[in-house]
């Protein structure tokens, strides 16, 4: 196994050249000039090109890519361009609110998704069955910003259950007042998409020789199902997960804008349109290590789900 | 495992012996819990059910009553004045040099004291001292103006001051002006004191060469006469040059601070305004409470118009009062529209400021406030902002620029072509007004008799005709009109990628144009393309909006002023009639001599049309009845030291 992480490990090193060497050319093709964002409503020539010398982007493209490969190998991306905020504190100061939103997401939405997604296999066929999926193809057909704009109206305003925004600097505060609508909202709207695929899991394995064999001895339905049926259909379920990891650190922008929520999403889309390179360097970078090692971890977890599992 | 042996596990107090401590709720504990760095270890055990019921109904009672605390500490404290409200952008920070965006030099200008401000209540606008004794005249034919500081102002308290109280004197407006030049700084707004203050340009050109600025240098123009009398010479005659000491960017600062916190300016402002920093959580809150240094102040009642009945209002709230009266403001940049709004109607907020476009038929149905809202005493005041909406033409463009009969001829068309009354019905809402001249009201210059409705209305007859005259017929019959030398004419429409209105003006952009046979294209760009394309003038036609940094005509005219092509000037319009009647005007105080040359500009400007008017913002504000004191002012974002809070109004509407 330790042959195997080593290898993987040093498969990352190429990707991470290509991650890097995209986001540059992206951009510097068409990123747009960021000394024009910040120069202001009136800026002559002479301050564009004193802001542009004092942010390196008039080095030569190999200056800026090599100063880019440093930053990513001392973790240290300087400061964003527009608030003079540290890249580091950027992130870090992010990252709570997007973690306080997004885990819970993907703890109750994969929960509940692996459960329905039992049930509704178990009575495949039936009108409950039916009846779930047509609610569930029809949830799939409405846009997250549809939910959104109405959620927040019904909930936030109309029945005033929940704050129609904000967050503070206390977390259980921002957990128990401003997190769960915003969180409510996004286990509805992904529990359609990842009930249909947990399903598809379960009936595959629900045709397994293995479950008619578990039947015929006699076993329950439910231990059948949540001991077998459950255990093999998790190492899709966990590489589907495994997919969605990295969104987490990202967060939903649309949440965040919507609740007003400080998260790194948010600052994402903010930095892009600010042409804050920083920050899209420091984040995109970060995204792609992680990405690439919850991707290991996943296939580590395979070993574990299933023992048959070899690494080679 | 069930929920509950879990919970108890994390909380360490699922053994027998183990409870939380008396007093404290569970969150509480939990909380302290987690704080704490000793690890904690607890052995499951089963527990009978009985107990296990109990446990469960009181966490579950634990979780209410923190959640309810939770929601209860979020309200205002018992007796304190606290007004919370949104604004519609992030903002960027609180270095007044360094900031150019609306919503951070809002703060600033609370935080920080100009030299110069404007009359609250006084329309047209009118300036007056802040932390200068008096108003400068200009001496010299408005080459010179000096500024005598009040004596006794004095920075909130900061650790940079090493436990001393530091009064602000002169020699701190000297250094944020120097500052405002210094090109370490990337200031938006140098462009306020560039070229135009004696030797200021001189020592920003020095630090470009050697790397530093050296605000020890004297600077000729800038002279500091005594401790608090400032000097200011300038390289030719300025009559609106005291406008700039209006704004926060030229706002003394001390330099103890800015060298302090050299690192992260934006993060700590100190200034010696009524209120002081005490909380930022970036692009999410905003936390000012009172400077308890301050020296305070009252309201000015002598330019307020007796008849107009906001004015008989704020007068009747804040007299006899020691401003500022709030104790702490709250404020959320909020970018979506509908939390906006809904904050507002929740009554989360107190306030919101241009209520959102999509949200007027809901606010003021007919015109008139939804009875709801009267009804919860909400009051609202309608605002025509100085800043207008305009399309601008690429003069140097080959296809839209020009100055021959039939190029003027063809942008002419266009203008007339364009549907603005279905811009301001559908696309505003019917809210905003059409722009009359390139000078919005409220600006020192407006003409209010100023009519271009015969060259800016929709007339697409007009248009047709002008274009039949000139020879931009169509020749191939595919519907569209070619230029006078037959080949093709394709109107290239460069407009914002963000928001639904950018996409609605130039859906109306296109479909105008078709009716008149002329094929336009849209094309949407983003923020920082936009800005490139239009210094680089690569452009044929482009929306635009301009918002008054200062109240005179002079900001808005100097977008068409010659020698300012590829700044300030994006559509490159070069006439030399035009300049000649603006540097006229520059060298001229206010008089009506002056506003005839500023009305022959716009004359100018309507005839050769490198501009096509859009409207004048008008803004809807919404406050509610236990906000005291609110008048919208035209410069001013936020007047935060004007307001006040009844506290027994607010608190009986929020019951019980």
């Amino acid at each position: 196994m330790t042959a195997f992480i080593l290898r993987r490990l040093w498969q990352m090193v190429p990707t991470l050249a290509g991650v890097i060497l995209l986001v540059f050319f992206l951009f510097n093709w068409v990123g747009g000039d960021p000394a024009l964002v910040l120069a202001g409503k009136v800026a002559d020539p002479a301050t564009i090109a004193n802001i542009r010398r004092q942010l390196g982007v008039d080095q030569p493209y190999w200056v800026q890519l090599w100063i880019f490969v440093k930053q990513v190998f001392t973790f240290d991306f300087g400061r964003s361009w527009s608030t003079n905020e540290e890249v580091a504190h950027v992130i870090l100061t992010r990252i709570g609110p997007t973690l306080t939103i997004m885990v819970p997401v993907m703890l109750i939405g994969t929960t509940l998704a692996v459960l329905f997604a039992v049930l509704v296999a178990y009575v495949r066929g039936t009108l409950t069955d039916r009846i779930v999926m047509i609610v569930a193809t029809t949830a799939m057909s409405v846009s997250f910003l549809v939910y959104i704009i109405v959620f927040q109206w019904l909930f936030g305003f109309r029945f005033g259950i929940f704050p129609v925004q904000g967050w503070t600097d206390d977390f259980w505060t921002n957990l128990t007042r401003y997190a769960p609508l915003p969180i409510i909202l996004a286990v509805l709207v992904g529990l359609a998409p990842e009930l249909r695929l947990y399903r598809s899991f379960f009936l595959e394995e629900l045709e397994q020789d293995y479950v008619r064999t578990a039947r015929a001895k006699g076993l329950s339905e439910a231990r059948v199902l949540l001991r077998h049926v459950l255990r093999n259909a998790l190492i899709p379920i966990l590489t589907n997960i495994g997919i969605y990891l990295p969104g987490l650190f990202v967060g939903s922008f649309l949440l965040e804008v919507f609740f007003a929520i400080p998260g790194l999403g948010r600052e994402i889309i903010g930095a892009v349109n600010r042409s804050d390179f920083p920050v899209i360097k420091a984040v995109t970078v970060y995204l792609a290590m992680f990405t690439m090692l919850v991707n290991l971890l996943v296939d580590l977890a395979y070993r574990f789900v299933d023992p048959r599992v070899t690494f080679r | 495992m069930s929920i509950l042996p879990r919970i108890n596990l994390i909380a360490g107090y699922g053994g027998r012996n183990s409870k939380p401590p008396a007093g404290i709720g569970l969150l509480s504990y939990l909380r302290a819990l987690l704080k704490s760095k000793t690890p904690r270890l607890a052995i499951i055990r089963p527990m009978p059910s009985t107990r296990l019921r109990v446990r469960a109904a009181a966490l579950l009672a634990c979780m209410v009553a923190a959640v309810a605390g939770v929601a209860a500490a979020a309200g205002p404290a018992q007796g304190l004045k606290v007004v919370r409200f949104a604004f519609r952008a992030v903002e960027t920070g609180f270095d007044p040099q360094r900031v150019d965006d609306l919503y951070s030099s809002a703060v600033n200008g609370e935080i920080f004291e100009s030299l110069l401000q404007f009359d609250y209540l006084a329309r047209p606008v009118r300036l007056m001292p802040q932390v200068a004794e008096r108003v400068p005249e200009p001496e010299e034919g408005g080459l010179v103006y000096t500024f005598h500081l009040k004596q006794g102002v004095y920075f909130a308290d900061d650790p940079a001051f090493r436990g001393r109280r530091r009064e602000l004197v002169a020699g701190d407006a000297v250094y944020a002006l120097k500052r405002l030049r210094d090109p370490r700084n990337r200031a938006p707004y140098a462009w306020l004191v560039e070229n135009r203050i004696v030797g200021l340009d001189e020592a920003h050109d020095a630090a470009v060469q050697s790397g530093a600025f050296d605000y020890d240098a004297p600077v000729a123009g800038l002279q500091v006469l005594d401790r608090y009398t400032l000097r200011i010479r300038l390289k030719r005659p300025d009559f609106n040059f005291l406008y700039i000491f209006t704004m926060p960017q030229t706002a003394p600062v001390a330099r103890e601070v800015i060298e302090a916190y050299a690192a992260d300016t934006m993060a700590h402002p100190v200034g010696t305004g009524p209120f002081r920093l005490v909380q930022w959580v970036r692009r999410s809150k905003i936390v000012l409470e009172r400077n308890p240094v301050y020296r305070g102040d009252v309201l000015e009642t002598a330019y307020a118009d007796p008849k107009d009945p906001i004015d008989q209002r704020v007068i009747r709230e804040l007299t006899g009062k020691r401003l500022p009266q709030l104790d702490r403001v709250e404020l959320y940049p909020i970018e979506e529209e509908q939390p906006r709004f809904l904050a507002f109607m929740n009554g989360e907020h107190d306030l919101l400021q241009e209520t959102p476009a999509a949200y007027i038929n809901q606010v003021l149905p007919g015109g008139h406030l939804a009875p709801t809202l009267a009804r919860a005493g909400v009051g609202f005041q309608r605002e025509v902002a100085p800043s207008i909406t305009y399309d601008l033409f690429q003069m140097e463009n080959p296809v839209v620029g020009g100055y021959t009969p039939s190029q003027v001829a063809l942008r002419r068309a266009m203008v007339l072509g364009h549907d603005r009354g279905a811009e301001i019905a559908i696309v505003r809402r019917g809210v905003d007004v059409p722009a009359q001249s390139p000078v919005p009201p409220g600006v020192v210059g407006y003409d209010a008799g100023f009519n271009s409705g015969a060259e800016q209305d929709f007339d697409p007859a007009r248009a047709q005709a002008l274009l039949d005259l000139y020879g931009f017929v169509d020749r191939d019959g595919d519907g569209f009109r070619e230029r006078p030398d037959g080949s093709l004419l394709v109107i290239d429409y460069m407009h914002s990628t963000g928001g639904q209105t950018a996409r609605a003006l130039a859906e109306l952009w296109e479909k105008s144009m078709r009716r008149i046979g002329i094929r336009l294209v849209p094309r949407a760009v983003q923020f920082s393309d936009q800005i490139r394309d239009r210094k680089a003038g690569k452009f044929m036609l482009a929306s635009a909006a301009w918002a008054a940094d200062y109240p005179d005509a002079q900001n808005f005219l100097q977008l068409l002023y010659g020698p300012y092509s590829g700044d300030s000037n994006d559509s490159r319009f070069r006439l030399p009639a035009y300049d000649r009647l603006y540097e006229q005007a520059l060298a001229m105080p206010d008089s009506p001599e002056r506003n005839a040359l500023y009305r022959e500009m716009c004359r100018l400007m309507l005839a050769y049309a490198p501009w096509r008017l859009g409207i004048d913002r008008v803004f809807v504000n919404l406050y509610r009845p236990w906000v005291l004191g609110y008048k919208k002012h035209p410069m001013y974002h936020i007047s935060l030291r004007f307001l006040d809070v009844d506290l027994a109004l607010q608190q009986a509407a929020a019951g019980p």
